[in-house]
Order: structure tokens, then sequence, then C-alpha cells
């Protein structure tokens, strides 16, 4: 059975790749130019190495939206306006206010809730740590992405939180121009204070992951993908104690829309997971979501 | 526990400020035209691992915005007018730019 799966995808991704590229050969006489691509949003949730052009300035909105838990409907989606400047050819910034959207009902251990809150704000900074050369095809980028919270993400309770994503972001050129691998390397630590109010005090997480990404330009301003995640999730903000675990698997699509504007998105589903308090659990779905979307629109100037 | 986070930001704050290249090393000067939307030359050479000051001179009246992904910058430069790009030492190879208001027009720096 894996091996007549694997037989047919192996079938598809080559009738594929040759029709894409009989795409560019019959177009010879007026030739299809695949100029230089920033590699960062190609890869859906997982980030390339890009840090945009030195004078750059972008604006977006980058939503991110999760549906689906153990029973009773949920819809929670938090999204960015983000502000994003390129100050030299190694360092980029970001920033910006956050804005939830909560949709409850019915959902264990969450209370009923329908909701849109400021939820926020987030700054980013990115540090090339590897560029990529004509014979150098890796690069890889360090982010640091410091975030505070008043709304839960996951329950959209009023609480107090901060949270720090450090990130390693890397891609590799597999085809010059039109195919590329992305994988990032996460650790994301968060302290809640007080998040069930009972005088707790701080309620210290950890979250660590690895993606992995393909991506291929099926025309010069389109790629279209896949992204693999694995993330565990801790207790403890140094992965302390081993609380869960979850498995996303879905598509990507990167579409340049104009010389300055260009969509990205993304969706992932929960294949497979695991929730300590579950015994044979074979999803999370208590610490994570069924599935999760990602959304962005942005303009350069 | 704050603590601990702020810490651990500050020291990925020192850490990628201790990274940035010193900026003491003489740069090479190499001059491009644009005339009617082209590039005069298309092809321009500079040498490798050493920063590169790019003088774009635009001679159309009309503005340009010179552009490469693999250079890492983009400059708009106004019409009869020149504007200077500082490019960060490269490796050997080709790098293309564009003009993104122009898209047709196409030049390649080559490093040795």
């Amino acid at each position: 059975m894996i091996n007549a799966r694997s037989a047919r995808a192996t079938i598809f991704f080559a009738s594929f790749f040759t029709a894409t590229g009989f795409v560019a050969y019959a177009q010879d006489n007026n030739p299809v130019v695949y100029r230089d691509i920033e590699t960062k949003y190609i890869f859906g949730f997982t980030e390339g190495s890009g840090i945009g052009l030195e004078g750059e300035k972008e604006f977006s909105l980058e939503s991110v939206a999760r549906f689906g838990k153990r029973d009773g409907r949920y819809w929670a989606s938090e999204s960015k306006l983000e502000y994003e400047f390129t100050p030299n050819q190694y360092v980029q910034f970001e920033l910006g206010p956050l804005v939830s959207v909560h949709n409850i009902q019915n959902v264990t251990d969450l209370d009923n809730r329908n909701q849109v809150a400021f939820a926020g704000v987030f700054g980013e900074i990115r540090y090339l740590l590897l560029d990529r050369s004509p014979s150098l095809p890796l690069a890889i980028t360090l982010s640091a992405e410091p975030e505070w919270r008043r709304i839960d993400e996951t329950s959209g309770e009023r609480v107090t939180n901060f949270e720090l994503e450090l990130k390693l972001n890397a891609d590799l050129e597999l085809i010059q121009n039109r195919l590329y691998f992305g994988a990032n390397l996460l650790y994301e630590p968060e302290a809640t204070h007080d998040p069930d109010h009972i005088g707790a005090g701080w309620e210290k997480e950890s979250t660590g992951g690895v993606s992995a990404a393909l991506s291929y330009r099926i025309v010069p301003p389109v790629f279209v993908g896949a992204e693999l995640w694995y993330l565990r999730h801790y207790d403890g903000i140094w992965f302390n104690t081993y609380a869960g675990d979850a498995v996303y698997l879905g598509p990507t699509l990167y579409v340049q829309l104009g010389p300055k504007v260009f969509m990205t998105a993304a969706w992932n589903t929960q294949v497979r997971g695991h929730d300590v308090d579950v015994p044979g659990s074979t999803l999370n779905l208590a610490e994570f979501s069924r599935q999760r979307g990602k959304l962005k629109l942005a303009v350069e100037f | 526990m704050i603590d601990n986070i702020a810490r651990i930001g500050f020291t990925v704050i020192l850490l990628a400020a201790a990274c940035f290249p010193a900026a003491a090393q003489q740069a090479a000067s190499v001059s491009i035209s644009v005339k009617s939307h082209r590039f005069q030359p298309a092809e321009i050479h500079a040498p490798a691992k050493v920063p590169i000051e790019l003088h774009v001179k635009n001679l159309d009246s009309t503005p340009m915005e010179f552009e490469s992904v693999s250079l890492r910058v983009e400059k708009v430069v106004t019409g009869n007018s020149e504007g200077i790009i500082r490019l960060r030492p490269l490796e050997p190879g080709r790098y293309n730019f564009f003009d993104d208001f122009h898209q047709e027009t196409n030049g390649v720096l080559v490093v040795r």
C-alpha cells in the first residue's frame, strides 16, 4: 500500500516537474525570466532565510487561524499588523500590534467566547548568519521575536503573557530560482501570570519544533509546495516536563501579485499527536488545534 | 522568569551585534549608467571579498529603481541624478540586477 502510494506520488511529481519544465521550454521564443526571489515567505509556516533588501520597507497583514479541538466548536485567529524594514544587508526588523478573534462554543476546559480584541504587541529581529552566494546555495538566518499578550492565544481569556520565539531559518536552493528546500528549528519559552486566576504566580511553558518544506516555482510569480512540522510542548521554560506533541502536514502557496505586492497562504492539518493526559491518544487536541491556516498580504515600498 | 526571558533576548541581540562586519575595509568603486532604460555597460566587474561602492548614474529623465535580491539592495535613483549603493564584500560569481520600474532593464555584476 505504502509502495503504491509512493509510486503514485513519484509519478505525480515527475509529471508535474516535467510539465512545468516544458511550459518554460515552449516559451523560449519569448523566454520566461525566473529572477532571484526573497525566500522568507515561500514555505508557509516555515520561514525562509530572506531578510529583505537594504532600503526596503513593507506593511503586511498576517493572520494565523486555528480550528478544531476535542469537542464543541473552536475557531481562533491572531493577526499581526506588521511594519518591516531592512536597514542594511545583514539585519531586518519587524514590529506591530496583534489582534485576536475567538469563537469558542462547548469546548472542554474552555469558556464559551465570541470576541475580537487588541491582543498585544510583537517585535522581531532577523540576522543573516550565512549568506547565499553563486557558489553556496545555502542561507541561514537567526530570528528572535519577543511578544507581549493581554489575550491568551488559545482560550481568549484576559492574561499577562510574555513569549520569546527563537528560530533558525535555513533554506537551500535545489534548482536555481525554481526549487527550494526550507527548514526551521524553533525554541519558544513563555510565561503567563496566573492564567486561572487562583493566585498561582507565573505559569511557565515552552515549545520546541522542527520543520521541513519544499517549494517549487511553477511560473515566475507563483510557488506551490508542502511542509511538515513537528512540535513538542513542555511545562517549564527549559523543556522541563514533556506535555505532548503534534505533527502537522499541509500545502503552501506564494503569489507575487505585482512588483511590490505578494500574498502567501498555508494550510496545516494535525496528522499525528499525543497528549500525556490522554493515554493512547493519536492526536493532541488539548494543546494544539486540529487545523491551522495562515494568510499574509504584503505591500512593499 | 521575566528576567530569564529578558536575559535571553539581550544575549541574542548582543550576539547579533557582535556579528556585524567591521567597516574599515577599503571599498572598490564601480560605475554604471542607465540611458534609454538600458544599463551601460550591461555587465560590470568588481573584485571579490572587498566592499563595493556602486555609482548608478541615471541619464534618463524618469526615475529608476536599482534592485537585486542576490545583492540585497534596492534604491530609487531620480532622473538625471546619481545614486551610490554600498555593497558588502561578495563571493566570486555573477549577481543579476534590474530596474524595478522598467523590468526589461537588466544587468549583471561579475565578481572575481
